[in-house]
Order: structure tokens, then sequence, then C-alpha cells
């Protein structure tokens, strides 16, 4: 694990690829004088899947499984991404249902997605009661979006004009009950974790980014709002109904841990917002647009369509020859981009704050390797 | 003013207005398509970043005998701004790096490098970033066949 270099006084560490602490296959190379990292870099690739490939191998709707393979912890994100793309191409409109469907179980996801990482963030900085507690309210959304899509990761649930199949009662019920509980929560997690002095010590000024630097190193998501930046697709963009639901969008200006944590915890907040709305005002009628193809042929030309996913800015980009088959299909990656950022942030913290940063930006590898 | 009609004739009047076209947002998800010559390229980057543009990803087509480069800006901005720039390049020639310009060009272009076997000049540190270093194919080159050496055959449809 640890190698010493022969002219000078620092040697390298090896964090991961098998690290609890890197959440999933991340190898961090690590040249340390001391405690102190001197340089790091990211090595990536280790559960690259070759999606990009499949996709230009495969039909638009054969290739739609993949799409909640890269981020497990964001698939159905992926999956409502990737039927806005290709819908948008083929000029196909989802009926007002099957819309305000998939955006409350877009942005569930996206809840399960911040519990996940709000538990295991904590428990990267030693504390353990966070990470039952979270994944006690995860384990809600997982219960309630599995009742519909049958799923409890892996979603395949959009389809291109609408949704597999309809809400049903215990999910209306389901998600009733879950918003008041986790509006209870986030206020047990405020004083329990946000107010924590040992917490502030750990994140406070550690791991600063500035705006500057955010847009050099393309960083989006909550890691752009946490140094100020108010972007977010869902606003810059619109896309589903979001132009129709009330929401704000946090932000903080120091850009260190304890912001990204804020930015992500307020976020929640606003995402039962949406949820709440849109199932109060879910129209009646069909969930899926009839007489969409089983194959479908998106004209020649090239498209691109950009989604807010939990992590940042989802970029899918095809190109369409005609056929039943895409030319290119690129996915551009929040994490990819996010991740890179470490090289330029990590030198000259200490070990331990490591943990703290790289935890912080909340990436997921499956979804950086592809 | 929008950003968008602000930057319009400074990219026409640069870089020839036979090179810009207008894109209808709304079919394709951009606003501009730039076409231009790699000698340009890290002039045009700098002006993009003098503008507080962002580089949202780099990509390629294969086009047989040449590699289309595909970059993309935005902005953090309303209206949205998306701009892509078209760089053809015959396939073996290397294209400048905007990585010491623009850092988050740095893992980019390496994505590129793996996946279609474009170099990029001046790129302080072209490795491969996702397939393992001794790999010796570029897998999104359209002449590429997976093998068993690769690690199985890929059972797929016949392009219609």
């Amino acid at each position: 694990m640890l190698r010493k270099t022969l002219t000078e006084d620092s040697f390298y560490l090896n964090l991961g690829p098998q690290h609890p602490s890197t959440h999933g296959v991340l190898h961090l190379l690590l040249k340390l004088d001391g405690e102190r990292i001197l340089e790091c870099k990211p090595l990536v690739g280790y559960s690259h899947r070759a999606h990009e490939h499949m996709g230009q191998n495969r039909t638009y709707l054969q290739f739609l499984p993949n799409t909640s393979r890269m981020d497990y912890l964001g698939g159905l994100c992926y999956n409502h991404a990737y039927c806005l793309a290709v819908e948008k191409a083929c000029g196909i409109q989802a009926p007002e249902r099957a819309r305000y469907i998939r955006t409350i179980c877009a942005e569930l996801n996206r809840i399960s997605s911040h519990l996940l990482w709000f538990g295991a963030y904590l428990m990267d900085l030693g504390a353990f009661t966070p990470f039952l507690y979270a994944f006690d309210d995860r384990e809600d959304i997982l219960a309630i979006l599995g009742e519909i899509t049958g799923s409890r990761l892996t979603y395949s649930y959009c389809r291109f004009g609408g949704v597999s199949r309809d809400l049903n009662q215990n999910f209306r019920d389901g998600v009733k009950a879950f918003i008041p509980k986790l509006r209870k929560r986030l206020k047990d997690y405020r004083t329990l974790v946000t107010k924590n002095v040992i917490f502030l010590n750990r994140t406070k000024g550690i791991g600063v980014v500035s705006p500057e630097q955010a847009r050099d190193w393309a960083l989006t998501g909550p890691n752009l709002r946490a140094c100020g930046v108010a972007y977010d697709i869902r606003r810059a963009e619109p896309y589903s109904v979001y132009p129709e639901m009330e929401f704000e969008i946090p932000t903080a200006t120091g850009g260190d841990c304890y912001d990204r944590y804020w930015v992500r915890m307020a976020e929640m907040e606003q995402s039962l917002r949406i949820v709440e709305q849109a199932l109060g005002r879910l129209p009646d009628g069909p969930v899926k647009t009839a007489g969409v193809p089983q194959w479908l042929e998106p004209p020649a030309g090239d498209y691109h369509f950009s989604y807010e996913s939990p992590r940042g800015h989802l970029g899918i980009y095809f190109v369409s020859d005609g056929g039943r088959v895409p030319l290119r299909m690129k996915w551009r990656t929040p994490s990819f981009n996010n991740l890179s950022i470490l090289s330029e942030i990590l030198p000259g913290t200490l070990v331990a704050d490591t943990i703290a940063i790289l935890g912080s930006i909340d990436v997921v590898i499956p979804e950086i390797d592809r | 003013m929008s950003f968008l009609e602000d930057i319009r004739p400074v990219l026409a009047q640069r870089f020839g207005s036979e090179n810009l076209s207008d894109q209808e947002r709304a079919r394709c998800g951009y606003d501009l398509r730039l076409a231009l010559d790699q000698e340009r390229l890290l002039e045009l980057a700098g002006l993009l970043k003098e503008a507080v543009c962002y580089l949202e990803y780099i990509t390629a087509v294969d086009q047989g005998q040449v590699l289309d480069l595909l970059y993309f800006f935005g902005r953090h901005d309303q209206p949205p701004f998306r701009l892509q720039v078209r760089v053809a390049m015959p396939k073996g020639v290397a294209v400048p790096s905007l990585a010491n310009l623009i850092r988050a060009a740095d893992w980019q272009e390496r994505e590129v490098y793996d996946m279609f076997g474009q170099r990029f000049a001046g790129h302080p540190d072209l490795r491969r970033i996702l397939l393992p270093d001794d790999a010796d194919f570029h897998p999104l080159l359209r002449d590429f066949k997976p093998g068993p050496q690769h690690g199985g055959e890929v059972v797929n449809l016949e392009r219609k």
C-alpha cells in the first residue's frame, strides 16, 4: 500500500480502489508529505461497462434499461432524461398525467439519492446514527417507488410517450404519509447534524471551491450551487412540468463541504414541495401515448438534451441517420467533471480531510465510468 | 439583451458568418453551431472563457476519413445558451489541447483520446482514462469490432 520514493521525503498512498470511503471502485493516488497531501491523481474506469458503445448498437428502446444502470442512485432520473431526449427528437408528447407522474417519481428519486448521500457522508465523518435514520427514510421511498415500478434501484419505468403503468392508491397513501414524516426528520437532522460542533469543525472551510474554479472544472449540480451560482437545469432549461411548479434553488456562498451539505439538505425540502404540488394537481387521463412504434426512427440529425440529475448537469447527445440505431450516443455524466476537481482542491489538505472532501462531492463511480 | 444576441455577431465577425449556423433549440437542444479550423480553437476557447462560458463536454463522431470533434459550451445564465463547435480532423492528426486553458478539458480530452484515438497537442497528461492503460484499441471508432479478446462477443442487432 505504501511506496516510498527514493529521492524525496514523500511517499505515495493508494486510497482505493477498494476502500469503504471511496463509495465504489475509485482509486486516488495520493502523494503525501506526512499527513499532508502534495498531489492527488484520481484514477477511474474500474467499472467501465461500455454503455455508450452499447447505445450505438441497440435500438432506442433496447437501450432504455441501460440508463438506470449508469447512475444507480438516480436511475429514475436517467430513465426520465433518456425518454425526454428521444421523445423530443421524435416529436412524441407524453400525456399530461404521465408528465406529472414522471416528475413525482424523479423528485422522489432525487430525495432518496440525497438521503443515501447524507447517511453515507456522515458515516464517513464518523457519525453512525444519521446513517440509520437516513436509510429508514430512504427505504420508504424505495418501497413507494417499488409499488409502481417493480424495482428498487435499476428502474425502467419511463417509456417513450409515457410511463409503464399508472399510480395506485398505495403509492398515493405512501407519498402522503412520507412527506410529513421526512419534513419532521429534516428538522431532526438539523438539530442532530447541521448545528453539531464536531460536524462543523470537520466541514466548515474545508475543500473550498470558488465559483471561478467551479466553472473552469465544469462543476454542476449542488457542488456548483454551493459556490453561489444558482444554476439548475430545471429552471434554466425547464422540461416536463417544472415550469408549472413552485420551488426555490437553494444556494450557499462558501463553496466548502458544509455548504455542499447544506445545499443538498435544502434541496430535499424543495423536492418535497414539488412532489406535494404535483400530486395535488395530478390530472386524469391516460399515462401512455397510443401508437408509439416499437422501433423509433428519429429524423437524421444530432440532438442534445440537458437534465438536472441529483448530481448535476446530465447531457445526452446522440446522432441519428434516420435509422433505428443511433450513430453516436454520448452521455455527459455530472460526476465525471465533479470528480476531476479533486486534483486541484486536495493538495495542501490533510488525509483525514480527503474523506470529508471526496464525500461532499457526492460522486457515483459507475456513472463516471459508464 | 441575451448573451446569444451579444455573442452571435462577435463569432460571425471573427470566425466567418459562413461558418456559423443558427440551430433550432427546441429541436436539437443548442443555439449555434460553429464550424472551426483547428488552428483557431484556442483563440475561440479563450474568447468563450472570457465571456464566462463553461465547457460542458467534448465528444467526437467518427465520419470515416475524418473525426468530427464536438465541443459544447454553455453558460450559467438565463436565457440559456449553448454553442456547438465542430472541428473536422483527419484521423491521426493532433488537435491543440484546451487543457491548459480550461481545466475541465483535461479529462474530457482524455476520454476522447481513449475512445477515438484522437491526440491532443500540448495536453499535460494524455493517458487513457476509462479503459486499461494497456488496451490497444479505441472502441468508439466505427471499424472497431468487439471480439473475445475484449471480454466476449457482443450480441447485437444489425444496422437497418
